[in-house]
């Protein structure tokens, strides 16, 4: 991705039917540095990543992840979702240098 | 009084009494062979960092194998973006359902890869992810149920050029 640090997607079904299990696909921008490399001119480049993942459903935190700078660059996550209600799923990405990125995409059930 | 005992406490106990009378035989390494978390035909930690991660996982508890796959490719041409997909067949239930799941890569900087918490409203223990390999090793998912039972998959990756520096 071309993009800003913390420039975010969440791809939801197109299609959701009460109550189904879908499958959220959610992926930031983000560099994910280890800590482990040098630039050109030898300087170290210092540890940068998402470290903190929360993944909220209306008001309930439905899951959290716990990563390091071992995820690659741009991290990519893929779980699933009880599409119970129509609500908003919101994701926020946080960095150990204290960057907060934010996204969410509606749970919207298809008009039959 | 037998009868007294709790099945856990009863097989704690016989751990502890088999691992020091093989002890007293003077075999110091089949000891620790007894003790392991995992059952017999399951890699062993590569370092003690990971053998570290093992126990702060398992409490005490045996990691068995079952009721999660662990799917990567057996050559990771590229160590930078390996693909990572875990999942269980375990249900996704307020009685009972995966809270955890722990992705750990032995010979990564960093071992214990990531971490993931669940709750039911997830509805299925499925993960994808792409990781960072620095060098072929064994792979460890290991996920804990909410009644506090831990099962595991395992598969060892062929790096073929290094992603971690």
């Amino acid at each position: 991705m071309a993009n800003e640090i913390g420039d975010a997607r969440i791809r939801l079904p197109e299609q959701i039917r009460k109550g189904e299990v879908i499958t959220v696909h959610a992926i930031v921008s983000h560099p994910m540095d280890t800590g482990f490399f040098r630039t050109r001119e030898g300087n170290p480049i210092p540890a940068y990543f998402i470290k903190d993942v929360v993944v909220t459903y209306g008001d309930a935190e439905v899951a959290r992840f716990e990563w390091t700078s071992g995820v690659s660059r741009d991290p990519m996550v893929t779980f699933s979702l009880r599409a119970d209600r129509e609500a908003p799923l919101t994701m926020v990405w946080t960095d150990n240098k204290g960057g907060v990125y934010r996204q969410s995409a509606n749970v919207a059930f298809a008009t039959a | 009084m037998p009868s007294l005992l709790s099945r856990r406490g009863f097989f704690l106990r016989s751990a502890v009494l088999t691992a020091g009378a093989v002890v007293g035989a003077g075999g110091l390494r089949r000891a620790d062979a007894l003790l392991r978390i995992g059952g017999p035909e399951d890699p062993e930690p590569s370092n003690e960092e990971v053998a570290r991660i093992l126990r702060e996982i398992s409490a005490g508890r045996p990691i068995r194998r079952g009721h999660v796959s662990l799917d990567m490719p057996a050559v990771a041409e590229d160590g930078r973006v390996v693909p990572v997909m875990i999942e269980s067949d375990l249900p996704m239930t307020p009685e009972a359902y995966v809270k955890g799941v722990h992705l750990i890569v032995d010979h990564n900087p960093d071992a214990h890869l990531a971490a993931f918490h669940l709750t039911p409203a997830i509805g299925s223990c499925a993960i994808t992810t792409r990781i960072k390999m620095k060098r072929t090793t064994w792979v460890r998912a290991i996920i804990e149920t909410s009644g506090g039972e831990l099962w595991a998959d395992y598969t060892k990756v062929l790096v073929t050029l290094n992603g971690c520096g």
